[in-house]
């Protein structure tokens, strides 16, 4: 009982319950009083016009005429449920339905309401009294309770819509209850589920879209974001692991050997030469991943600037222009766009950039072209695309070319670790945007696609 | 030149003093925020090295903002081992004037403090720039060697302008990527070197007449002799 109390379905019907009483009760009261005073009103109005008529009656024909006309009235009924009595001087009953001048009705002439002894039954009546000339009283009256069935009806039909509301509310609150408590359950297993360990597991989730389906929704986005930074995460321990090993290998060797064979001096400091390069190496892989670190927290979204991607492009080849001129490469910006401002970070879009052309160069042969274009492909997004005329890449390197530490086959022999690419991604990724490749016929088509351009 | 290191690793702390000597400077020694600040505000440095994280309660970059606040322009090279574009954007923010993050290579360091050093001694306009036969008129925006004109490009003009400022010192790649392009990442190639042999190409016709050194494990140095 208490859990029912604390639930907030429940809690939430009985409001609904109690509000809907409280419209109720606001709307009857004052129909109920209106209602009142319209009746009473009117009645006022038909029994002073009759007792007007009458008193035309009496100026017409005297004392005697009314009586008769009255008499004649009560004989043939027309007065139906209405009270009719005159009375003379002496309060002796001269016509009418009335017996005798009942006792509580004031002296003054005017408009009453009071009970009245009818057929043994006291009712309470509403009376208009005159007074004619020569002591004779005129009371025409009319019984008010005529109209209390009706009354009564309506409180009955009040007190009915009540108790259907508050029936509806429970059954709801209760049905409301059970379904919403058993979906929350079945939330809050999966979520124990995860928090145990399986990530892979999801909340279930329908194909409406009320607020709780749209909450799931939202929340199995957000868990595969952790389910893919989870693995990411993983993924690069195993690379630092492997990746990181070889060149640390390396140099335990070759500080080993140096000690173990003790070299003339111009041998030794070749070696420790060789051995801060190991170093070098090692630490340059260090801060590759520690920046995809940054980017991948999303910590840097704080610092965005607008950035002239144009200009960013055109300086990038500019850079390197004269390390692809040694390499007989013909490396040429071409500016498709027009004006293409984004807000981002600088520093990180200028390194991506850098970083495809770098990737372009290093596998063109010489001879070939690298051609760096910014593109609008609608008004409202940015395209930096980077093709070369190198070896290209398979539908499975593409595929894998963002990993960590991947590198193709074409790469054997050359400089790098693999985690240019990662950048690249990771920065698109921050700008909202993403990494594609394609292939060139021959060679290689890497496009950064980036939203929100301006 | 003097130079003051605030720096809590012993190992550190010599590898850095015995280059220091060897290369000629003196260099006094802090290993906490107290004492370091006492040296700075009461001896007259050409330079302070300062470690961003020092044990007891002064941490390097609140030393540098309390030294600025007092009125202390002493150029402030920032040494930590944190490594983020933020943490260094804070150390700049706080009155450093250069930041090099751990681990560093000596070469670099030493050349940053070349500069940072050379920086307070120079007076803020020339209009031209002279090393040797070599001329350079920022105004004009000419360069010659000699009696002979040399036509550069825009940014091999501001690459030779950094190396003529810097005439006599050793300027290192990343001192490079970061002046003249602004390039706060390492490009991972040796591009640098390949603008500066183009450099080299236009500025020294004959190469029995260098200017333009390379230093080994360090960088690069343009002088006369």
């Amino acid at each position: 009982m208490a859990l029912f109390i604390r639930s907030s379905a429940t809690t939430l019907a009985a409001s609904y319950v109690l509000l809907g009483i409280l419209a109720l009760i606001l709307f009857a009261l004052p129909l109920s009083y209106a209602w009142r005073a319209a009746v009473d009103d009117s009645r006022l109005q038909i029994l002073t016009e009759d007792s007007q008529r009458l008193a035309e009656v009496f100026n017409r024909r005297g004392a005697t005429g009314l009586e008769s006309f009255i008499n004649e009235r009560v004989g043939l009924q027309i007065a139906g449920e209405r009270i009719l009595l005159l009375t003379d001087s002496s309060d002796r009953a001269l016509a009418g339905n009335l017996p005798a001048w009942p006792a509580n009705v004031p002296e003054e002439p005017g408009s009453y309401t009071a009970p009245i002894d009818l057929d043994g039954h006291l009712t309470l009546v509403q009376l208009v009294r005159t007074h004619f000339p020569g002591g004779y009283n005129l009371l025409v009256g009319r019984d008010v309770g005529k109209l209390s069935p009706v009354t009564t009806r309506f409180w009955y039909g009040l007190a009915g819509a009540v108790a259907v509301l508050l029936v509806a509310g429970v059954v709801g609150g209760i049905l409301i209850r059970r379904a919403l408590l058993s979906r929350i359950h079945s939330i809050r297993q999966t979520v124990s589920a995860i928090m145990h360990g399986e990530l892979s597991h999801r909340l279930p989730t329908g194909s409406s879209s009320d607020e709780l389906n749209t909450l799931s929704l939202t929340i199995n986005r957000m868990l595969e974001q952790i389910e893919q930074l989870v693995h990411g995460i993983a993924n690069v321990s195993n690379a630092i692991a492997h990746d990181l090993r070889t060149p640390l290998t390396e140099l335990r060797s070759r500080l080993e050997e140096l000690s173990l064979t003790r070299p003339p001096p111009s041998e030794a400091f070749a070696e420790v030469d060789a051995a801060v390069a190991d170093v070098d190496q090692v630490i340059s892989i260090f801060n590759a991943l520690l920046r995809l670190a940054e980017i991948d927290t999303g910590m840097r979204r704080s610092g965005f600037v607008d950035v002239d991607l144009v200009e960013l492009c055109a300086r990038a080849v500019e850079f390197y222009v004269p390390a692809a001129e040694i390499r007989d490469i013909d490396l040429t910006f071409k500016d498709e766009s027009g004006a293409l401002h984004l807000s981002g970070d600088q520093l990180l879009l200028a390194q991506a950039v850098n970083n495809l052309i770098d990737n372009a160069l290093k596998y063109t042969p010489p001879g070939g072209t690298v051609t760096v274009s910014t593109v609008r492909p609608s008004p409202d997004s940015a395209g930096v695309v980077v093709a070369d005329t190198g070896p290209g890449m398979t539908a499975v390197q593409r595929e894998r070319a963002t990993e960590r530490f991947f590198r193709g086959d074409a790469s054997r022999g050359t400089p790098g670790v693999g985690l240019g690419l990662s950048l690249v991604d990771a920065v698109a990724r921050l700008q909202g945007g993403s990494l594609e490749f394609s292939d060139h016929q021959p060679g290689l088509q890497a496009t950064i696609n980036f939203p929100g351009a301006k | 030149m003097k130079v003051l290191l605030v720096e809590d690793n012993e190992r550190v702390t010599r590898f850095v003093t015995k280059g220091l000597q060897e290369a000629g400077h003196t260099a006094d020694h802090s290993d906490n925020g107290r004492d370091g600040l006492f040296l700075a505000a009461s001896e007259r440095y050409d330079v302070i090295i300062m470690d961003r994280m020092l044990p007891g309660n002064i941490d390097g970059l609140s030393l540098i903002s309390a030294l600025r606040q007092s009125g202390n322009q002493t150029p402030i090279l920032v040494l930590s081992a944190l490594a983020d574009v933020d943490e260094r954007i804070k150390g700049l923010r706080a009155g450093g004037d250069d930041y090099l993050t751990k681990p560093f290579a000596f070469g670099e360091l030493l050349a940053r403090l070349d500069a940072l050093g050379r920086r307070t001694r120079q007076d803020g306009t020339v209009t031209a720039l002279e090393v040797a036969d070599l001329r350079m008129d920022l105004l004009s925006r000419k360069v010659a060697r000699g009696a002979r004109q040399i036509l550069l490009q825009p940014r091999e003009f501001k690459l030779l302008e950094y190396l003529m400022r810097h005439a006599g010192q050793v300027v290192t790649r990343t001192m490079l990527l970061e002046n003249v392009w602004d390039y706060h990442f390492d490009p991972q190639t040796n591009v640098v070197d390949v603008h500066i042999s183009k450099l080299r190409q236009k500025i020294e016709p004959e190469p029995e007449h260098s200017l333009l050194r390379t230093v080994r494990n360090a960088g690069y140095m343009l002088s006369a002799e």
